[in-house]
């Protein structure tokens, strides 16, 4: 078992990072008075950890016997029958699913199954009439649609269930449904807190931290305790007695990346051979007489060209599931670090532009392109202003 | 002569006008005109039509008003037609008459040499001229000096003469005139009551009227029909049997010629044998065409080539013929034509009938393998019509024929020898094979080859791609008809509208009809905004393209007069061009897929900035349109296009490629998830709920990787690794079994040349069982990842195995004993616990091998039956399934003491282990690595059997 898995929390009271919302989650649920509730915060900042520990401070140890499911579930809609294949892990007591899972044909899960599953109301051991909880997981990435068809569901039903909303990003639940959810947000943990938590690993393993060593992952683990956890495991297994200024891996996308940008800034120093097509226009170039016949030739060398390898690079990351939100995110933060700071304002600006429009679009390598185009346009004309 | 053309002699002016007249009367009225030359028994046009007798009475009404009229007023307008050009002449070369004289001898060479037996060989209008004998050939019209006229006429209307209004409007007067006057006569002239029965003959269509009948008659393409009829005749031996063959032979290399001096020289119009059996004319046309051959060997060559293979195996090598084109360009006349001309009975199966494929089976059986027994004992011909045109139940038809035709190649050494009994002349044609063989033609018809339930089809089938027939091709068809119906065309309208609709015989004669019914000429100017609709030409996606990247250079040299209109041209047909074509989606693929390799002047990428908002906002709109459902707004998509368009059209051409990058990133995207899905499936909950894919490739796959291959873990005997290394290999190995990984072996077999690189390419060999590691496989891409050696991960394979064999007995037990308790932790205890005895026991069996390895070297005839049992233990050891691996030695060696307790005979070799010393094994390795002699075992069932052994494992 990985130190992730390992050194998780169990209970409410063993969370170190959180503690004040774990304290506020328990008198919550010990004043048996319990809201729906909407988690919400970046990865890796330990809401489902929390969420988990509130179950099994509701329903006892019990709510970790999970059993996995894979259902087909068959749906009436109107004239024809849907065919939806979920996977949920049920415990006596609780459901978890990602309606999202499903894609665009989500809000019939929300209509029907949990619908259906929330009707249920489950009556525990002692005759009293409990309640039933429902973890929904990645709530942000329901359609409009499913997220409305959520709402009469959680008012009708709130006497027999509870529901757990869990998402990366509150602003793209709906209005509606917020108001009704005690919203807990999960803050990224700050470096001290995930060197407290290092520390804390490395004392029960039995380890040496030299100093400034855990800072030093936590601070290139971009606030993820996850991230932290793996990368410190991995120093560890790279080698044992961890020196100080010890080489923390990278990820590999993150690499990827940083090779996409150093292309992209690379720009003048080609290193590519030269086809017919490109030869015939240098020597068109070549024969009108213009004032800057280089810089032509120059321009047909670089221009479109290492646009189209950048794209395959990009096509490259993103076959491997990486999301293209993430892609950009981090090809901004890369070029920004190679950046003059005169344009960094403004290549955040157009960041910002091309990936509200890649989120509002489908084929996300449109967009990131058209990113990568306005950067290099940008910047050659930087270049060209400055340095003439 | 230059009397003559000055002062022309009144009897001469007036046989050239008869001549003229007979020309221009010959086209319009041919009835009329072939009486001179065939018996008057004998009806020259010979109308086929059923209905002929219900039709009499109304054209002999009709017609005999109607031509007197008309005949006057014709003669009139050429009279004055041809006095005008006679001055015109005189003013024009008062000095040169000579060319009228040349042009006649011209033009009589010329009909010397258009005399043709078939009427495509003419090159333009022809005549139909039936010999007394019988024989029927074409005559070629030749119309040098209306033509002449016409021109001239236009030179004149351009150029501001005496008259008010040009010349051939005035003409065209003059004809309306004539025809409303003969129609008004005509009208008069009939009754009331006949009208009625006119609208009842009217009743047919005339695109079924004029079908053609015979295979001269087609108007398609020559060397097409040709060759469809080939193919027809191959079947001959087959069909019709062996009595027949020897003519058929004939025909078919007469037929074989024929379309390769098609091929080679199609000016040659010299005359060809009809293929008729037993024709009059072949023997000398043979020797005609023998001679052409011979200046053509090579053509030669091929067609003894194809005499012999047609005699030796009858039917044609495919057995489908697939005739596929644009409708309307008489792709199903042909085959009926053809079919009938071959003397088989058609068999139709379209689109209208019942196509699902039980129904279509019994069809096809009755049509290809039985003999009508019916008073029409002609063979059949199968002709299925649009093939392509439904998909679900069009496929029916094509499964079955592609089943009959894969029994056929099956069959076909059997039925070779039946053909051989056949040429023997022992069996006679009645007896039919009982297996479902293809034993007569089908005739596929279809309008897209590539749509796509074809394809299995297009394989196997020889496919004809129609083409356009000439427009004077169908000009000539349309004006014989209209001329027959008594419609007054000109030929330039009916140019017009052959041009107009791309040659589509059906629709050209369809409004035809209609504008007859209306009693409406044909206007040259109005074809567009008359009746005719526009065919809705959707253009291949490639086309578009095209059109997006090329600037195009007519256009260009227009733009010096006015560049507004033509910007505004461009427009109009660029939108009109992607609105036919409406696959927006794969249209803007195309231009994102080819727009970085066009070569377009773009100083600081502005222009590609540009073209890629204008492909995020299409994307943005298609999205939108999509979810909202809101079709109407696609209407702004090609603007889109336009827009990109301006800024980067190009003169020189671009090479355009299909977009296949997105459709390919959607695929193996989509393999990603599914290998991630059913991963994260099987990954017990407690860990899988806190992993999502976007936190598995973004946090946890390259610290795992990481993990999962510790270079401080060092490749040895694990008996002695020091406790700790053992507590770290315990822990890979849990963390292994928590992820559910392990490793496989991909079999990638090993060159046998390259030893040296053993260990890299057996490392290769084993990979991750789900095979993470290529999530961060990125192209052009190192990752610094330690790869553990083979060995290692061997060992791991087994260990991992064990300890989850272990998991779940141990869960299994705490569950039955106390399954209240908090399992999580005692299973993690529980597991450490038999973590480390596994590893002692893996550890004492690698010691084992090790040593029985040294001892093998030192003294390899002393095999005591010590190292046997040892030998045994590690192959038990090492196998999950141990029963196997056991017969597989008992196999080999003697049975070695399998009586004996499994735990006993380890403490016995870990006893034996502590007496070796370190260096011996050190050398023992050493030894090992020097001899990499592999034994790889091929069969059996499981990989525990198929895993490469080293050859000194049985040399023991």
């Amino acid at each position: 078992m990985l130190w992730v898995d390992k050194y998780r929390p169990k209970t409410l009271d063993q969370v170190i990072v959180h503690q004040d919302i774990a304290l506020n989650l328990k008198k919550l649920v010990t004043e048996q008075d319990c809201p729906h509730l909407l988690f919400y915060g970046p990865s890796g900042s330990g809401k489902k950890t929390l969420i988990m520990g509130l179950l099994r401070q509701v329903f006892g140890p019990g709510a970790e016997k999970v059993k996995v499911e894979n259902r087909t579930w068959k749906i009436d809609a109107g004239s024809r029958t849907i065919d939806l294949e979920l996977t949920t892990l049920s415990s006596a007591n609780h459901v978890e699913l990602s309606p999202s899972d499903v894609g665009f044909q989500d809000r019939y899960i929300v209509q029907e199954i949990i619908k259906e599953m929330a009707k249920n109301r489950p009556i525990d051991t002692k005759g009293k009439r409990g309640y039933k909880v429902l973890v929904l997981n990645e709530v942000d990435k329901l359609s409009r649609e499913a997220q409305h068809s959520l709402r009469r569901t959680m008012e009708k039903y709130s006497s027999s269930c509870r529901l757990i909303l869990c998402c990366n990003s509150s602003s793209k639940v709906i209005e509606a449904i917020r108001s009704r959810c005690l919203n807990v947000r999960i803050n990224a943990p700050t470096e001290e807190q995930i060197v407290k938590v290092l520390e804390f690993i490395g004392k029960k393993e039995g380890l040496q931290l030299p100093s400034g060593f855990a800072a030093r992952i936590a601070e290139k683990s971009n606030r993820s305790l996850r991230r932290a956890i793996l990368s410190f495991e991995t120093c560890r297994v790279q080698q044992y007695p961890f020196t100080s200024n010890q080489a923390i891996p990278p990820m590999d996308w993150e690499e990827y990346v940083s090779e996409i940008a150093s292309d992209i800034m690379k720009e003048q120093s080609p290193k590519r051979y030269i086809n017919l097509r490109e030869v015939n226009g240098i020597r068109r170039v070549l024969l009108t007489p213009t004032n800057y016949n280089l810089d032509s030739i120059l321009r047909i060398l670089l221009s479109t060209t290492r646009l189209f390898q950048v794209r395959g690079k990009l096509y490259e990351l993103l076959t491997n599931c990486i999301p293209p939100e993430i892609v950009l995110k981090r090809l901004l933060y890369e070029l920004l670090k190679r950046l003059d700071a005169e344009l960094k304002h403004e290549i955040c600006h157009w960041a910002a532009y091309y990936e509200h429009r890649m989120r509002l679009g489908q084929k996300a390598i449109f967009h990131l392109e058209a990113f990568v185009a306005k950067f290099m346009s940008i910047y050659k004309g930087f270049l060209i202003t400055t340095f003439g | 002569m230059d009397m003559d053309y000055d002062i022309p002699l009144p009897e001469e002016l007036e046989s050239l006008e008869a001549d003229i007249y007979l020309h221009d009367h010959q086209e319009y009225y041919p009835d009329l005109d072939l009486p001179e030359q065939d018996p008057p028994d004998s009806p020259p046009s010979t109308d086929p039509q059923i209905n002929a007798q219900t039709k009499r009475p109304r054209s002999e009404c009709t017609d005999s008003p109607f031509d007197d009229s008309e005949l006057p007023s014709d003669e009139k307008r050429s009279r004055i037609v041809d006095d005008e050009e006679k001055e015109e002449q005189e003013d024009q070369q008062p000095y040169s008459p000579p060319p009228e004289v040349e042009q006649e001898e011209v033009r009589v060479v010329e009909e010397e040499n258009t005399l043709s037996r078939y009427a495509f060989q003419i090159d333009g209008e022809c005549m139909p001229v039936t010999a007394p004998g019988g024989d029927r050939v074409y005559a070629k019209i030749c119309r040098f000096e209306t033509e002449e006229r016409l021109k001239k006429l236009n030179v004149k209307s351009n150029s501001n003469g005496l008259i008010l209004e040009p010349l051939n409007v005035l003409l065209e007067k003059l004809e309306q005139d004539a025809f409303t006057k003969a129609l008004n006569s005509s009208s008069e002239g009939q009754s009331d009551t006949s009208l009625p029965e006119k609208q009842v003959v009217h009743e047919q269509l005339w695109v079924d009227k004029y079908s053609p009948n015979s295979f001269t008659e087609l108007l398609s393409d020559e060397q097409t029909n040709r060759e469809v009829l080939l193919w027809l005749k191959q079947w001959d031996s087959r069909v019709f049997g062996s009595e027949i063959r020897t003519t058929s032979d004939e025909v078919l290399s007469a037929l074989k010629r024929h379309s390769s001096i098609v091929q080679h020289q199609k000016s040659n119009n010299s005359n060809l044998p009809r293929n008729n059996w037993g024709h009059k004319w072949s023997n000398e046309n043979f020797r005609q065409s023998n001679n052409l051959e011979n200046e053509h060997s090579n053509s030669k060559g091929i067609q003894d080539l194809w005499n012999k293979k047609t005699r030796l195996t009858g039917p044609p090598e495919q057995k489908i013929l697939l005739l596929c084109g644009p409708p309307g360009l008489g792709k199903t006349t042909l085959a009926h034509v053809a079919a009938k001309h071959c003397g088989y009975r058609v068999v139709e199966i379209n689109a209208s009938d019942d196509r699902s494929s039980s129904n279509i089976e019994t069809k096809i059986l009755d049509v290809v393998q039985m003999n009508s027994v019916m008073a029409d004992a002609r063979p059949k011909c199968l002709v299925i019509d649009e093939i392509d045109g439904a998909l679900g139940d069009g496929k029916g038809a094509v499964e079955v024929i592609l089943k009959m035709v894969s029994d056929e190649s099956k069959n076909d050494i059997g039925k070779d020898n039946v053909a051989k009994e056949e040429q023997s002349g022992k069996t006679s044609s009645k007896k039919r094979r009982k297996t479902t063989s293809l034993s007569r033609p089908v005739i596929c018809i279809c309008n897209d080859l590539y749509a796509p339930a074809l394809r299995p089809l297009r394989q196997i089938a020889k496919v004809h791609i129609f083409i356009q027939p000439t427009v004077c091709r169908v000009v000539s068809r349309l004006k014989y008809i209209c001329n027959k119906e008594g419609m007054q065309t000109s030929s330039i309208g009916l140019t017009a509208l052959a041009e107009y609709t791309e040659c589509d015989i059906r629709s050209c004669l369809n409004t035809l009809q209609f504008l007859n019914k209306k009693k409406e000429t044909l206007n040259v100017l109005e074809i567009s905004s008359q009746v005719v609709g526009r065919k809705d030409m959707s253009r291949s996606a490639f086309d578009i393209w095209k059109e997006i990247f090329q600037k195009r250079k007519m256009k260009r040299l227009r733009k010096s007069n006015n560049s507004h209109g033509n910007t505004s041209d461009e427009f109009e047909s660029l939108h009109a061009l992607i609105s036919y074509r409406g696959d927006h989606n794969t249209i803007w693929d195309g231009i994102h897929e080819n727009i970085l390799q066009l070569q377009y002047h773009d100083p600081v990428m502005q222009k590609t900035v540009k073209c890629f908002d204008c492909l995020g906002v299409s994307d943005l709109m298609h999205q939108y349109v999509m979810r909202t459902q809101k079709m109407a707004l696609l209407v702004y998509q090609p603007s889109l296009a336009i827009t990109v368009h301006r800024l980067v059209a190009q003169i020189q051409k671009a090479n355009i490629e299909w977009p296949k990058s997105y459709q390919r990133y959607r695929t193996t995207l989509m393999g990603k998830m599914d290998i991630f899905k059913s991963w994260h499936f099987k990954i017990p909950p407690y860990i899988s709920r806190h992993l999502s894919t976007k936190s598995f490739v973004e946090e946890l796959i390259s610290p795992l990787l990481h993990i999962l291959s510790p270079p401080t873990l060092r490749p040895v005997a694990l008996h002695i690794l020091s406790e700790k290394e053992k507590n770290d290999m315990a822990q890979l190995v849990r963390a292994m079994v928590a992820y559910c990984i392990t490793y496989k072996n991909m079999r990638s077999d090993p060159l046998p040349n390259n030893f040296g690189h053993e260990v890299a390419l057996e490392a290769s060999g084993f990979s991750f069982d789900p095979p993470i590691s290529n999530f961060i496989n990125f192209k052009g891409y190192l990752s610094g990842h330690y790869e553990l050696s083979l060995a290692m991960k061997q060992v791991l394979v087994h260990e991992v195995e064990k300890q989850r064999i272990m998991q779940v007995s141990i869960g299994k037990s705490l569950h039955l004993t106390d399954g209240q308790k908090e399992n999580h932790d005692l299973m993690g205890k529980g597991s450490s616990i038999a973590e480390s005895t596994t590893i002692g026991h893996s550890a004492a069996c690698v010691g084992a091998d090790m040593r029985g390895d040294a001892k093998n070297v030192f003294n390899p005839r002393q095999c005591n039956p010590s190292t046997h049992t040892a030998l045994s233990t590690l192959d038990s050891s090492r196998s999950a399934s141990t029963s196997m691996k056991l017969k597989f030695s008992g196999d080999k060696k003697k049975p070695s003491n399998g009586s004996a307790n499994f735990f006993d005979r380890f403490r016995k070799l870990s006893g034996k282990d502590s007496q070796n010393t370190d260096a011996a094994v050190q050398k023992a390795t050493v030894e090992r690595d020097s001899l990499p002699l592999l034994f790889k075992f091929n069969e059996g069932f499981t990989n525990a059997v198929k895993r490469p052994v080293r050859m000194r494992e049985f040399l023991l």
